[in-house]
Formats: structure tokens, C-alpha cells, sequence
């Protein structure tokens, strides 16, 4: 991640609130997946417009496939 | 003699290439942006799909496919009577592990295909002595 620095509008950073709000997330990824919305894909192989096609919010996706998948033990 | 393959990806390696969220996103995105020659099995895109489909929709689900299928180094092996059986053998041998038959048919397609280093998340994956990318980076 490369932290950086915007200026938003009072409007604009409002708006930007409320709806990070009724999404449930933060600030920053409601900037985050805006930005994946219009930016097009990155040049380079094909597959790579699916890199980071989505955010599950989970850090540990990839090491809790099988709790996923198969359930978890009770 | 199967042919030799550089690596073999499992399904935590694509899951957190497609998800921004994972820790090991970063990771992965590099790994795949110039991968060398890649191995996996029907059962890893099982599990994949089986993934985006309880944790998104089916259209997620059919987009992590489409995935799989746009990547072109990505050799799927498919899984049949011998690699069942191989696997079997080591599900019975690592019977203390909690290992899938996707997990144990990875191992023994790593064996069989001479694989030098697994992409992973799994620690299971290098129950048989491949060395797992997340341990090497």
C-alpha cells in the first residue's frame, strides 16, 4: 500500500462519509474501489485486470479457503 | 515422464491475487505479473469457484474461472483414478494434518511434475518438502 495525500470539498468529503457509512466501510476503500471503477486496467498479461477484481475486508481470505469452502469444525 | 513445471499454484494463491483485501495480495499481484510455468488441478478451481460463490455470487464465481482461463501459463491438470488414488495414500499418511483431497492431490501432482516451489498460503502445502513462496519473500 502507498499512503498519500487528497484535498476533497467539505461537499464532496461529506457525500464520501455518508456513503462509506452505508457501505460499511471506511474512507479510504470507498476511494480505493472508486478509483478501481474508473482507472483503467493496468496494462500487461490479460489476467492481470483481475488482480484485485475484489475485497472480501478480509486479510486472512486466502488462508481461510477451506473454514470457506468446507465449513468450519464446530 | 510428466513434463517439468515451475510451479504449482494452489487455491490461496489465486484467491488472494483476486482479492485486494488479502494480506498477501501485493504478493501474489507481482508474483502473477510474470509468472513462469505454472501447474494446478481441476480441484484447486473447484475450491476457487466453490469461494467466490459463498463469499460473492455466481457472477464473482464465474469471473475467478474466467480468470484461471485467461491465465495462459497456467497448466490445469485434471484429476483422475491415479491422482485419487495417490492421494489417498497421502491422506493416510499425513492423517494427523488436516488435509483436502484438493491439498493432497496438489502434493502429489508437485512430486509427479518434479515442482521446485509452491504458491501458497497453506503450510500444508509443503508437507512433502516444497518450499512455499510465502516463506521465500
Amino acid at each position: 500500500m502507498i499512503r498519500t495525500q487528497i484535498s476533497l470539498s467539505e461537499q464532496e468529503y461529506e457525500a464520501a462519509k455518508r456513503e462509506a457509512e452505508r457501505l460499511g466501510i471506511s474512507l479510504a476503500e470507498l476511494l480505493r474501489r472508486s478509483l478501481r471503477a474508473i482507472v483503467p486496467p493496468e496494462a500487461g498479461p490479460p489476467w492481470m485486470r483481475y488482480a484485485g477484481m475484489v475485497s472480501s475486508g478480509d486479510a486472512r481470505a486466502s488462508q481461510s479457503v477451506d473454514d470457506v469452502v468446507y465449513g468450519r469444525k464446530d | 515422464m510428466a513434463a517439468k513445471t515451475d510451479v504449482y499454484v494452489d487455491t490461496g494463491a489465486l484467491i488472494a491475487f483476486a482479492d485486494a483485501s488479502d494480506s498477501f495480495h501485493t504478493l501474489f499481484r507481482r508474483l502473477f505479473a510474470q509468472p513462469p510455468r505454472l501447474l494446478t488441478t481441476t480441484l484447486v478451481l473447484a475450491e476457487g469457484h466453490g469461494w467466490f460463490l459463498r463469499r460473492f455470487d455466481t457472477t464473482r464465481a464465474l469471473q475467478f474461472l474466467a480468470m484461471a482461463q485467461a491465465m495462459t501459463p497456467l497448466r490445469v491438470q485434471s484429476v483422475g483414478s491415479s491422482e485419487q488414488r495417490a492421494a489417498v495414500a497421502l491422506l493416510r499418511r499425513f492423517s494427523d494434518q488436516p488435509l483436502t483431497l484438493a491439498d493432497a492431490v496438489g502434493l502429489h501432482v508437485m512430486e509427479t511434475n518434479r515442482v521446485r516451489s509452491c504458491w501458497s498460503t497453506d503450510r500444508h502445502m509443503a508437507l512433502t518438502g516444497v518450499p512455499l513462496v510465502i516463506h521465500e519473500h
